[in-house]
């Protein structure tokens, strides 16, 4: 009865861990649905065909144990006595961003147009990015931020020359504020909010232009949100582009930020929904290489009458793609 | 009489003269961004190297997006190689191609804009054929500012002029040794999209990525296994549109390093339509059976 009761536990036990087992490998399987990748490669951590080692971020000249091209260092020692050896520093290519954005912002950096880190700015708006696993040459870095409601800064670029087994520092970022206004058309003699976000305690400089170009001045404040209230007295019937910079002392000056345009005209018209995203031609809010991959699809060909109204409402609305359309998307860009 | 006409010439040349000093003092100076040719060597010996690289200076003007074609004179240079590695244009509606032998059209952009003066477009390898003298130009120049309207701006495209003759002195891209490229192509991130408006509505993959060592030679995508691949371009079509296999997506450099980045079946097989699944309940069936075979023999010998 006993050796009974222990086989009958043994048969349950086979069948539920088989089920089990299934069920885990099915559910594994099902959960898979983001879109990820996995780099494979020297440099990746894990040892693959025609690597003798990987050490992830650690690989290097010696005294590191596996070198940059995963081959296992001979880097001396044993031999006793004598003078000591020298043991070069631990060298690694990278690059370190330093700067301003806005108060617990998210960051997000981009080499050569695609994203390759982000980072959360400090309270103080400040923020950090060591970029790392790189080859010597040349990129063209970018970075951005995204401001509390979700507005995105320009792209602040910069070439840098990166020297192979070097710490390159690019210091002193300033992101441009975010701007928008609270207004698609006001009525002339009426005031418009124009508010946007930056450093903590930032003089903001918005510049209103049509014919003639007026300034004003705010500071933000600790979160580092700027609010003004511009009189549209002065300005002419017609469309008008606003922008604004920031600067902190005489040392730190921001680039300006993004153009956004409002109208002066005879009534007053509140900005309800945010704005067609310039260059998004998928619709996910961002304008990446997915975009310009539709675009270059399209690129010196009759356009669908399908994608013409994508084109009139994203792009310059020519009626055909080229290199102006790629301007666009450029500027808009968001990796 | 004839005094008083010279009299007047004079005075009409001095007025002349001061109008075009005014002129030339009050010009605004204009600015110009310029497609400009740089090498080593205007003089190369036949059989020579002669390297150009194609640059920008974009004047202090936000730049970013260029096109152009670059016209060479084919009867007296071949063209070897053109190399795109460390360019400041990081995605190329157009790669620079040569057409009509003699002709290299390229368009190409850089997200966010670019202001230096010495911004690198790609470089051109051509080996000199024969003794003679030519010149290098681009023609159908297109220079679009970082403004978010694709306003053109003016641009300059000087001429390159070159000559080759057996006494030319040796030119340094042939005396330096070439940096060997042991380096992958960088890391990149293929993403599978679909857009309504292309190939029907199918899914497609999208890739780029750049190498700084000797520049991107091609793509290479296997769908299902690393054996089954295929030269390809971005967007490439899918050929599986189940998305219920492993892509790889391979990129090799001119060195021929190679970057395989691997993407996850994103919609995998139900499960009784996967092999392992199915294996896995077949053998829990047959020990299962066995260990009830088993119970019921014991059983059946003991009743007798």
């Amino acid at each position: 009865m006993m050796k009974n009761s222990k086989i009958y536990f043994l048969l349950i036990l086979v069948i539920f861990g088989g089920l089990t087992l299934s069920l885990c490998y099915i559910q594994a399987l099902e959960g898979t649905v983001n879109i990820s990748a996995k780099v494979e490669g020297c440099g990746n951590g894990i040892i693959e065909g025609g690597e003798q080692c990987d050490a992830d971020g650690s690989n290097g000249p010696c005294p590191a144990t596996c070198s940059t091209s995963c081959t296992t260092n001979s880097c001396g020692g044993g031999g006793g006595g004598g003078g000591g050896t020298y043991i070069p520093p631990l060298v690694v290519t990278q690059v370190i961003f330093s700067g301003r954005a806005y108060p617990k912002s998210t960051v997000t950096l981009l080499k050569d147009a695609q994203i390759s880190a982000t980072t959360i700015a400090g309270s103080d708006a400040n923020f950090s990015i060591t970029l790392s696993g790189l080859s010597g040459g040349n990129y063209i870095f970018s970075v951005y931020s995204e401001d509390n409601k979700g507005i995105r800064s320009s792209l602040l670029t910069f070439p840098v020359s990166v020297t192979s087994g070097a710490t390159t520092k690019v210091s002193g970022i300033f992101i441009s504020p975010t701007i928008a206004v609270d207004k698609s058309e006001v009525k002339r003699g009426d005031n418009i909010a124009i508010f946007g976000q930056s450093a903590p305690q930032a003089d903001i400089v918005i510049s209103v232009s049509s014919e003639e170009e007026f300034f004003a001045k705010t500071i933000s404040d600790k979160e580092g949100i700027y609010l003004h209230n511009f009189d549209t007295t002065v300005l002419d019937y017609g469309l008008h582009n606003t922008k604004s910079k920031a600067s902190i002392g005489n040392l730190a000056v921001s680039s300006f930020s993004r153009v956004i345009s409002f109208k002066v005209g005879t009534i007053t018209v509140l900005k309800e929904k945010p704005e067609i995203s310039k260059g998004d031609l998928n619709n996910d809010n961002k304008v990446n290489l997915v975009d310009f991959s539709i675009a270059a699809y399209w690129y010196k060909r009759p356009i669908s009458a399908e994608f013409a109204i994508k084109e009139a409402e994203r792009l310059n609305g020519d009626g055909k793609v080229d290199l102006v359309d790629f301007s666009i998307m450029a500027y808009y860009w968001t990796g | 009489m004839q005094k008083s006409k010279l009299q007047f010439k004079i005075k009409n040349y001095f007025f002349a003269v001061s109008v075009i000093f005014a002129l030339l003092l009050i010009a605004v100076p204009v600015f110009a961004a310029e497609i400009y040719f740089k090498t080593d060597s205007t003089t190369v010996r036949p059989g020579d190297p002669l390297e150009v690289l194609v640059s920008l200076n974009t004047e202090k003007e936000d730049i970013n997006a260029v096109e152009g074609t670059v016209l060479f004179p084919d009867d007296i240079l071949k063209l070897e190689n053109i190399n795109e590695a460390n360019s400041i244009l990081t995605f190329w509606p157009e790669k620079p191609r040569v057409y009509d032998g003699n002709k290299i059209k390229f368009a190409g952009i850089t997200p966010g804009g670019y202001q230096e003066k010495t911004g690198l477009l790609f470089s051109i390898t051509f080996q000199a054929k024969k003794e003679g003298a030519g010149i290098i130009e681009i023609k159908d120049s297109r220079v679009l500012l970082n403004d978010g309207q694709g306003t053109p701006t003016d641009v300059k495209t000087p001429n390159f002029q070159f000559s080759i003759f057996k006494e030319a002195p040796i030119s340094k891209s042939q005396i330096l040794v070439s940096k060997e490229d042991k380096d992958q192509p960088e890391e990149f991130k293929p993403e599978i999209a679909q857009s309504p408006e292309m190939f029907e509505g199918k899914y497609f993959l999208v890739f780029a990525t750049q190498d700084k060592g000797s520049g991107i030679d091609h793509y290479e995508v296997c769908e299902g296994s690393k054996k089954k691949c295929v030269i390809a371009e971005s967007p490439y079509l899918l050929q599986n549109q189940e998305l219920n296999q492993e892509i790889f997506v391979k990129a090799v450099d001119k060195s021929g390093n190679e970057r395989v980045v691997t993407i996850p079946a994103q919609k995998p097989l139900p499960w009784y339509k996967n092999y392992f699944v199915i294996a896995i309940l077949i053998i829990g069936l047959i020990i299962a059976g066995a260990i009830l075979r088993k119970i019921l023999w014991q059983r059946f010998i003991k009743s007798r």
